[in-house]
């Protein structure tokens, strides 16, 4: 309860901070447009060429890239600004500031700064995944549906501790991002259906890098997929994620050196 | 011009001089662009023997030029450093030197570009031996020289069309916002996400008199040997013709901002 009237005031402090700089609060928001466009006209050319991508129709990928634009719009909206700063926390000694409080570093570094200019995206989002939805062709069923948000929502818990586990060596590294910019690059695979990797590649993917459980996997659900399968193979490589980061970060904050890190 | 080249070599030094950062994010970053091309390209041949006058391992053989031309292009983090002199009233300095600002910051681009080729001649150096020469494309030396031509225009082509929105950093709090639309833009129509011969026929020729093509596919194609003389050099005249587009919206640009930047930084 402390921790959401707190978040209550994070957000708060976001929007009226927000506010301040109109012109950005647009800028992002024709940014994230222009990101959903940049996939559909991608998904849209390739289907002009072939009536099936990694064993979906364009109607099936559709709905995929509606998983996509909501989980990301969640890590822009509330975690993106917190996962930038965090390596300047760290090698400026700034962290400091975030140990001394009454509450979870992990926490309050996480998801201090909720960036109210992409909250827009996240209602753009959502309106695209109800429209991916709707537009499917079949009946998908009140209970898949739901399913498939609750994991996506859980997706984006996956994406956090993920990131956080490229972000959190910065503790040792001291470089500007720690492993960031590799995390950027792998995420794209976040942004392909995993229908279309084989072999060792989507073994990984399913397993030590889970990009594919992130917004793929769980699309499987709503078109025929086992559930319970898929929900203890997704709910379980998140747990062991989060787990590990936690126990990282806590191993992080023991290096931590303060100013002179 | 030796002030140019001074400043390119001390950022060619510094670029080399975080080795291991430097490395192991190009090698990440190559390893995975070519990963999922490589298993899209797999996925959409699933049924089809050609698409948009490609075959399999042609288009293979494009991703893998169009992402090691993107590295002599545009360059790693270049494309915010403008802005961000703005942000922090670093410009200052740059307004007392007796030389463009524009033109340091090219040459800094420039600098780039020699720990760039290191990398696009160690990455690309399997590709001979494992994709070769697939059937319809032709690689030869002269289609090589018309290549490294198209990649130069395209180098400046690219920063004219970054430098005017770096510069409104003067007006904005943040623009990195824009510079990311800028990139899914470029990358779209540049032919970085998919190659251009896949878009529907009615949209070439949009696609050809826009600039973005003229930074990735363009070169790409001189490559290939998918040019003849007269669209290289039709190519190339457009291109240069969107560079003077964006030198003369850049000084519009940059006169305006100087005029109101009051040099404390935001």
């Amino acid at each position: 309860m402390r921790y959401l009237r707190l978040y209550a005031h994070f957000v708060r402090f976001s929007f009226s901070r927000a506010m301040e700089f109109r012109l950005d609060f647009f800028f992002r928001i024709f940014m994230d447009t222009l990101w959903y466009a940049h996939h559909l006209v991608f998904f849209w050319v390739v289907y002009r060429h072939t009536t099936l991508l990694g064993g979906w129709t364009l109607d099936q990928m559709i709905v995929f890239a509606g998983g996509v634009f909501l989980v990301d719009a969640i890590q822009m909206t509330v975690l993106a600004n917190n996962m930038w700063m965090l390596p300047n926390y760290v090698n400026k000694g700034d962290l400091d500031y975030y140990l001394v409080r009454p509450v979870s570093p992990l926490f309050f570094v996480s998801f201090r700064d909720f960036a109210a200019n992409s909250f827009v995206n996240l209602m753009m989002a959502i309106g695209l995944l109800t429209w991916s939805l709707g537009r499917y062709p079949a009946p998908l069923g009140a209970g898949a549906i739901c399913a498939y948000v609750a994991l996506l929502l859980v997706g984006c818990a996956l994406h956090y501790s993920m990131q956080m586990l490229f972000i959190i060596p910065v503790f040792w590294l001291h470089t500007a991002g720690g492993l960031r910019e590799i995390f950027w690059s792998l995420d794209r695979y976040r942004d392909r259906p995993h229908g279309i990797f084989t072999g060792w590649v989507r073994r990984v993917l399913f397993s030590l890098l889970p990009f594919s459980l992130i917004a793929s996997y769980p699309a499987t659900l709503l078109f025929g997929g086992r559930p319970w399968p898929i929900v203890a193979h997704i709910a379980g490589v998140t747990a062991a994620a989060l787990l590990f980061m936690v126990w990282v970060w806590s191993r992080g904050l023991k290096a931590y050196a303060s100013a002179s890190s | 011009m030796r002030l140019f080249w001074k400043i390119a070599g001390i950022e060619a030094r510094k670029r080399m001089a975080y080795r291991t950062d430097f490395w192991l994010n190009a090698l990440v970053a190559f390893v995975t662009e070519l990963g999922v091309a490589y298993f899209i390209v797999l996925a959409m041949f699933g049924s089809s023997e050609r698409l948009g006058g490609y075959s399999r391992s042609g288009m293979l053989l494009y991703y893998v030029s169009v992402i090691l031309t993107a590295r002599l292009v545009r360059p790693a983090d270049l494309e915010w450093a403008i802005s961000d002199d703005i942000y922090q009233g670093a410009l200052n300095r740059y307004l007392l030197y007796p030389v463009s600002y524009g033109m340091m910051k090219y040459a800094t681009q420039i600098g780039t570009l020699l720990p760039a080729t290191v990398q696009v001649a160690l990455f690309g150096a399997w590709v001979p031996f494992v994709l070769g020469i697939p059937e319809g494309l032709h690689v030869t030396p002269a289609s090589a020289a018309m290549a490294a031509g198209a990649i130069l225009v395209a180098n400046l082509l690219h920063f004219l069309s970054v430098y005017p929105i770096q510069l409104v950093a003067f007006w904005a709090d943040n623009c990195w916002s824009l510079l990311v639309a800028h990139r899914l833009v470029v990358m779209v129509f540049g032919g970085l996400v998919l190659p251009l011969t896949l878009f529907p026929a009615w949209s070439q020729p949009v696609v050809n008199a826009l600039p973005f093509k003229y930074m990735f596919a363009f070169p790409v194609d001189a490559l290939l040997g998918r040019l003849t003389p007269g669209e290289y050099a039709a190519g190339l005249a457009i291109a240069l013709g969107w560079c003077v587009v964006g030198a003369g919206l850049s000084a519009l640009v940059w006169r305006r901002g100087t005029l109101q930047y009051t040099g404390v930084g935001i």
